[in-house]
């Protein structure tokens, strides 16, 4: 039987379309199998409600990489793109807000408004941003260096990114090594007084991280949010898929929806033959590119023997406890922002770092978060019957409830997250038509994630830097032909479309 | 005016002790200034009560590196550790773990918990040992400093290099997870029992204001398994005659080589000439001259309070102010009339000869933290408690004897301020007893007498700032280069002529004299006296 | 504290010697007399019973028992059949040796697995996927080693199960009277020889049957001094003696594949995968740095050596087990290896090693040079290399009655 195509990409969400969109784009012959009805993975568009549509479960697509979508002329396919970053509305408890825009002036002059000398503050703040942005990107925006090999080139990558760390000079290298293993508490205290501005600036670093604003290493995680935060995508999620599937298409992607690929084949050598669809079809192909979860990949699609123990014990402990619920909401009406007089797209609550802690202390044992912490989206353009979306991800449910999830803690979380929210936005002026729930586990149940981990695995230190696990760090894993290239991978989750992009790029190079 | 010495060194403490000594017999003429009556700093015994010697603060040794025992003699000026064979685990429900020596014994009792742990000890075992070598790369030699580009600071960084690449690649990455990972995430890679998880990550929080779930804890589990790459097979002792006896075996070092020690005498202030370090001034006007001072004081200590703020660059002063303390441990010590019994396995037996750690579970330990990180001592606390009567009949009169209870979560900064602790220190006393006696029927009708002391104690008798018995986090971001200040890593002040040799130093925290043997030796080493 | 097995009650006051050592974390008998070669004979010329409990033994059961041991295995278990017992190793993904023993089919689902470490964690490791219900019985179940000429000659007065019949490496059923045992004709000393496995409650009852209708054929309790010569003779390696069990080998040069200590006959490459199965593939096509080999010492030098210093030859009084360096030639230019175990053989009347040998020099017939101290100063003794086996009477495979197995 002929190899009918280079690449199989198992997924077809952001990164597995922006894979077979660049893997297509030189030549390669790409079979995409989704097993959902519609592409997009986590930044999928669904209709939750009839005529109520959520804009990907994910809803931040400020990360998104600028020069992949330049690589892949995904303009050309219709995406509207700027390089300055949405708006977000930092809500207090106390009727107070701050916007927080990509004009740092702007923004300080607001943050004056409640303390001087915080706007001092941000200045330097977004300065020391702009100023480890270089080494932070050139880190995260590249098939990270091969550390487990070390011969002379993977000696000279390492010098390189040594040297990135030196160019940045003495002074902001050593504040650099010195705040990144911090806690992101410490580190925003020193800069930053104003307590809902410090818990709002913080909450990036804390999502799909498994810690609280008084962990250790949380600043990194900021600092990375920080220097990748950078464009506007109009549109949002929605936007970029539909771009991304008419430059898949357009480039002779074969895309096939509601196909899940049941397992991977191997050869008698233990090389990836093909992979057996929904159909039991079998597509061959020696090369095939996974988007889906690394558990997924190795555990699911892979018979218990062909993985060998040291692979399975890494895989299995790679740490992935899914925190975070959603709750989309459709509503009917006006609903009005209690603390600005325009309603804001993006909102974050959390009042201070010990309220955050608190929201994440609940998780350690087994419990959601008495007083969650609310990542808020209304995209704002009315469903076709006028209505309105509010989407919320919401911070902290775990994937492993203590008392289960069932119909009882399912209405305690709801009712605990509008308590919440009502205390943010003012639901007078509208109805609600309906309210959909995500737990974690129903988040791994409609998107096929493990433990409905939002960024497939959570972004600790240890699974940045070799991320998910030393040995499939690059994208190309101990089994020949198999590659992972889904937020499991460098440089991590969100809708950021790099890791699909990198390991496209490690894929040309076999 | 006084003569006029080689080196003072501000602060009687264990490293303060082997700083001198390691001086003296370069034939250096030394001086060592403690505040108080008695030597030892935090590793200090004290007869609170008569007849009982208690560790008051530091308890158990661990760390102490075998060559400064080697090279200061100091088995003949009484230095002897007894090995501590068992550490047990009562737990609340009657059962208990108890680890021994004993592979097979040990295999046995974890295996009533979890067979496949009980296997997949020695596994993990190995791998500890294996990464125990890099620590030891970097423990017993000076903190290299990235920012130098001279051939000797690049010569350590390679050789730290190398010791890092000899591990192979999948104990580096393992390597890398152990600095970066919480304590419980790491050992949840191995085992699945929470009774032998729980004491086995509780070794990572000690001292830190750290949860077994924060990450960047799981290094310390490193601690248990350097001892072997010592030559000792039982890392952890406990010192005759109290931890003070291993600071009177220092003291006794360095004055057999020459060195003068000087008790209550109290430094005030570092006397500056030209922005130089020229001497000492005492609280009562004593003022000493030399061509060195090292201060065994932490950086807190040594920058704010006998510098001055007002002789300091303001980029220093604000890295000093940044440096954490954060006493997160309490301690009690006991005088009882009789040997305590525990519920769980009553008897006087070898299980109470090592050390009891009140751990009963990882999320008990957890919890515990969580009350620290809002400003509240632990309502039912981790306690790591020894009875070192049992071992060494010297510290009690027969037949009495002293539980010593390390107890943790303890803050420095409670809700209520650091300053009102001695109104809580009595409740917080009972608190740590209620516990105990939870395990120990009776016990509190065997107290003698009690010393409760809160970090705000710590730091009002011993100087350490917030009660930090490290003299500073041990956090990544405050070890090698950056401890206690990136730039000033190895031992030299921002003030010329003035040292520091304390645990606030490179490698810092325990009982383990690296930071006093090799400040003297960097400061033999550039040949400045 | 070492425990004590079920037997310990007649071991015990059997032990003259009282010379005892720690087996796997029990009390073990050394040797029952001062001295351990009349239990060294009675293995030889009528029976030892040695009690074996210390072994660590698992029950695998359920609808996919073969395929999972066959994952674990380097032989495909599957092939196993109902009634037969094999001996092989198991390894790591790198094809390095984690342990050794014995697997035993008890029925279409039903295993018995003995090994020398505690093994439970390693086979738990691979079970996701497979329905097998492993269990750890090292502690429910006793085992009795009964070895010599006489074995056969002895059960057959205890049971009346088909002894005749039972071939080398078979294992049957049987009824002791009022309870059940398992017999394998299996051994540690390359004799005919059985072991017995027993539930804890019937152990003494056992071992009192067996000493009784024993008594008439010779045994003798053995202790773990004379199983040691007979294992020798036998080329039968020891775990943490002639090679290191691959979890707990602090270093990587410490690990061994299956060709590197002699069970490359073992190993079953072409089948499905299976633990190790990439690298004992590729070490195959390329070869084994390392080899287990035979020694025989030349008596002759050996006693010149003690002549020169006006010593009468002498013989090691028990096995030893210790590393000594093996040089190309009596110029020491070169160490190509290390005997790791070695005896005098009473019934060969040579001295014999096992040693882990390069390779490229592991030739039967050829010549090498083992370090050999006298009277303090370490000179060389020209050793030829052999096969392992060096003691492999008839017996241990014929069957009377049955027509003769080919050795």
């Amino acid at each position: 039987m002929g190899k009918k195509y280079d690449v199989i990409v198992i997924g077809g969400g952001h990164n597995g379309l922006t894979a077979a969109t660049a893997l297509a784009k030189k030549g390669k012959k790409v079979l995409v199998l989704e097993k959902n009805k519609t592409l997009g993975g986590l930044a999928s568009y669904r209709e939750f409600h009839p005529d109520y549509f959520s804009n990907g479960l994910l809803q931040d697509t400020s990360c998104v990489r600028k020069q992949i979508v330049d690589d892949l002329q995904l303009e050309k396919y219709g995406l509207n793109i700027r390089s300055e970053r949405p708006s977000v509305t930092l809500l207090s408890k106390n009727g107070k807000a701050i916007r927080l825009s990509g004009d740092v002036k702007a923004t300080a002059s607001e943050i004056s408004g409640f303390s001087q000398s915080d706007g001092k503050a941000y200045v330097e703040y977004s300065n020391f941003i702009k100023n480890i942005s270089p080494f932070l990107t050139a880190l995260l925006n590249e098939v990270p260096p091969d550390l487990m090999n070390f011969g002379t080139w993977e000696l000279l990558a390492l010098g390189k990114l040594g040297w990135k760390l030196k160019g940045l000079g003495k002074k902001t290298m050593n504040e650099f090594l010195k705040v990144a293993p911090m806690c992101v508490a410490d580190f925003l205290n020193e800069h930053f007084e104003t307590d809902f501005l410090k818990a709002g600036i913080c909450a990036p670093a804390i999502y799909g991280s498994f810690t609280g604003p008084w962990s250790s290493y949380t600043t990194l995680n900021l600092l990375m949010h920080e220097c990748t935060s950078r464009v506007r995508i109009e549109g949002g999620p929605k936007a970029l898929i539909d771009a991304l599937e008419k430059a898949a298409k357009n480039h002779g992607v074969t895309v096939e929806t509601n196909n899940a690929v049941q397992r991977i084949q191997l050869d008698k050598n233990g090389s990836v033959h093909g992979v057996v669809d929904s159909n039991e079809d079998v597509h061959a192909s020696a090369m095939v590119l996974s988007t889906c979860t690394p558990q997924d990949t190795f555990l699911k699609f892979l018979s218990p023997n062909e993985i060998d123990y040291p692979l399975e014990h890494d895989i299995t402990h790679y740490r992935s406890r899914g925190t975070t619920a959603k709750l989309n909401i459709a509503v009917k009406g006006n609903i009005r922002s209690r603390h600005t007089n325009q309603l804001f797209e993006y909102g974050r609550t959390g009042n201070s770092f010990d309220e955050i802690e608190k929201a994440f202390d609940a998780v350690k044992y087994g419990r959601y978060s008495d007083e969650p912490i609310l990542d808020i989206h209304i995209p704002g353009s009315a469903t076709p019957s006028g209505g309105q979306v509010i989407s919320v991800l919401v911070h902290f449910g775990p994937y492993e409830l203590r008392e289960g999830w069932n119909e009882s803690s399912r209405s305690g979380l709801e009712k605990t997250i509008m308590n919440t929210l009502e205390g943010y936005l003012d639901f007078s002026d509208c109805t609600i038509v309906h309210k959909e729930l995500l737990t974690p586990v129903d988040i791994e149940s409609s998107y096929g994630i493990t433990n409905g981990h939002i960024y497939h695995g959570e972004h600790a230190v240890d699974q940045i830097i070799t991320r998910p696990i030393p040995k499939c760090a690059r994208y190309d894993t101990p089994v020949k032909g198999l590659f992972i290239g889904g937020s499991g991978s460098h440089p991590g989750g969100g809708i950021t479309c790099a890791p699909g992009y990198l390991s496209a790029q490690r894929i040309l190079k076999f | 005016m006084s003569s006029k010495y080689d080196a003072i060194i501000v602060g009687g403490g264990h490293n303060g002790l082997i700083c001198a000594a390691y001086l003296a017999k370069a034939g250096k003429k030394v001086l060592v200034l403690e505040k108080r009556y008695v030597l030892g700093g935090a590793a200090v015994s004290e007869e609170l009560y008569p007849g009982f010697t208690f560790s008051v603060a530091s308890y158990v040794v661990s760390l102490f590196r075998p060559h400064i025992i080697r090279e200061l003699n100091l088995a003949k000026h009484g230095y002897e550790v007894i090995p501590m064979d068992c550490s047990l685990t009562p737990l609340p429900n009657g059962d208990s773990l108890a680890r021994w020596g004993d592979a097979h014994k040990s295999r046995r009792e974890i295996s009533r918990f979890s067979q496949k742990d009980a296997e997949i000890y020695p596994e993990f075992s190995k791998v500890m040992t294996h990464m125990g070598k890099l620590a030891k790369a970097v423990i017993d030699h000076p903190a290299p400093d990235i920012n130098s580009m001279k051939p000797g600071e690049i010569a350590n960084m390679l050789r730290l290099g190398k010791a890092f690449k000899d591990l192979g690649p999948d104990l580096l990455h393992l390597n890398i997870k152990l600095v970066t990972m919480s304590a419980l995430d790491f050992l949840d890679r191995w085992f699945e029992s929470d009774v032998l998880k729980a004491p086995m990550s509780v070794s990572g929080i000690i001292g830190t204001f750290q949860g077994v779930r924060s990450p960047g804890t799981a290094y310390v589990l490193l601690h248990h398994y350097m001892g072997q790459l010592d030559g000792s097979f039982r890392s952890w002792g406990l010192s005759k005659g109290g931890t003070g006896g291993i600071s009177i075996a220092c003291a006794n070092a360095a004055t057999s080589f020459g060195a003068e020690i000087k008790t209550n005498a109290p430094v005030d202030k570092v006397l500056l000439k030209n922005g130089k370090a020229s001497g000492v001034v005492l609280e009562n006007g004593d003022e000493y001259y030399s061509k060195l001072i090292i201060s065994n004081l932490d950086p807190n200590q040594t920058y704010l309070n006998l510098v001055g703020e007002e002789h300091l660059d303001s980029d220093v002063v604000k890295e000093v102010k940044r440096f954490k303390f954060r006493g997160s441990s309490g301690k009690v010590n006991l005088a009882l009339d009789r040997a305590p019994e525990f519920a769980c396995r009553p008897g006087i037996g070898d299980h109470l000869r090592g050390d009891i750690a009140i751990a009963p579970g990882t999320e008990y330990l957890e919890k515990a933290f969580d009350q620290a990180k809002y400003g509240e001592w632990s309502t039912r606390p981790y306690i790591n408690a020894v009875i070192p009567s049992l071992t060494d009949p010297t510290v009690a009169p027969p037949g009495k004897h002293i539980l010593s209870c390390f107890v943790q979560y303890a803050p420095y900064n409670i809700k209520e301020g650091a300053e009102n602790w001695p109104k809580y220190r009595e409740t917080f006393g009972d608190t740590v007893v209620d516990t105990m006696a939870e395990y120990i029927p009776g016990l509190k009708d065997m107290i003698i007498y009690r010393q409760v002391l809160t970090p705000w104690d710590l730091e009002q008798q011993m100087g350490l700032t917030e009660g930090n018995i490290f003299q500073g986090e041990l956090s990544l971001e405050q070890l090698l280069f950056q401890r206690p200040l990136s730039g000033f890593a190895k031992y030299e002040t921002s003030i010329e002529s003035l040292y520091m040799c304390g645990s606030g130093t490179h490698p810092g925290g325990g009982i383990m004299g690296a930071s006093g043997e090799l400040c003297a030796k960097l400061i033999l080493q550039s040949k400045s006296i | 504290m070492p425990i004590k097995s079920p037997f310990h009650p007649r071991t015990a006051a059997l032990c003259e010697s009282m010379n005892y050592k720690e087996w796997a974390g029990y009390y073990a008998v050394s040797s029952y007399l001062v001295h351990h070669d009349m239990e060294y004979f009675a293995f030889r010329n009528a029976s030892g019973l040695l009690d074996i409990t210390p072994l660590f033994k698992y029950s695998v059961k359920g609808k996919d028992a073969a395929r999972f041991l066959s994952r674990i295995m380097v032989r495909d278990i599957s092939k196993l059949k109902i009634g037969r017992v094999t001996y092989c190793c198991w390894c790591t993904a790198d094809g390095k040796v984690v342990d050794d023993g014995t697997v035993m089919r008890r029925g279409e689902y039903d295993f018995f697995v003995t090994s020398a470490d505690p093994c439970f964690s390693w086979f738990s490791r691979f079970q996701r996927g497979y329905d097998v219900e492993l269990k750890d019985i090292s502690e429910e179940v006793a085992g009795l080693a009964l070895q010599g000429p006489t074995s056969r000659d002895i059960l057959k007065q205890i049971t009346d199960a088909p002894l005749d019949q039972l071939k080398y490496f078979g294992t049957t059923e049987a009824l002791v009277a009022d309870f059940i045992i398992h017999i394998s004709r299996t051994g540690y000393t390359g004799d005919l020889g059985y072991e017995l496995w027993v539930d804890h409650e019937q152990a003494l009852k056992l071992w009192d049957l067996i000493m009784v209708e024993g008594s008439a054929y010779g045994i003798r309790p053995a202790g773990l001094d004379a199983l040691d010569v007979t294992r020798v003779e036998a080329g039968l390696i020891l775990k943490d003696v002639d090679y290191y069990n691959a979890l707990h080998a602090f270093i990587d040069d410490r690990k061994s594949s299956p060709y590197e200590i002699a069970l490359g006959w073992a190993v079953n490459l072409d089948r499905d995968p299976f633990n190790g199965q990439r690298a004992l593939r590729s070490e195959k096509e390329e070869g084994s740095k390392w080899a287990i080999t035979g020694l025989v010492l030349d008596w002759d030098e050996i006693e010149g050596l003690y002549a020169r210093y006006g010593l009468p030859p002498e013989v090691p009084g028990m096995a030893w087990r210790k590393s000594i360096p093996l040089y190309v030639n009596k110029a020491k230019e070169k160490q190509i290896g290390y005997a790791t175990s070695g005896t005098w053989s009473p019934i060969l009347k040579k001295n014999i090693a096992l040693a882990t040998i390069e390779e490229k020099y592991n030739k039967v017939g050829s010549e090498v040079e083992l370090e050999f101290t006298v009277e303090h100063v370490r000179h060389t003794v020209k050793a030829t290399i052999s096969k392992t086996q060096f003691y492999n009477p008839e017996r241990k495979r014929s069957n009377p009655g049955l027509k003769k197995d080919k050795p």
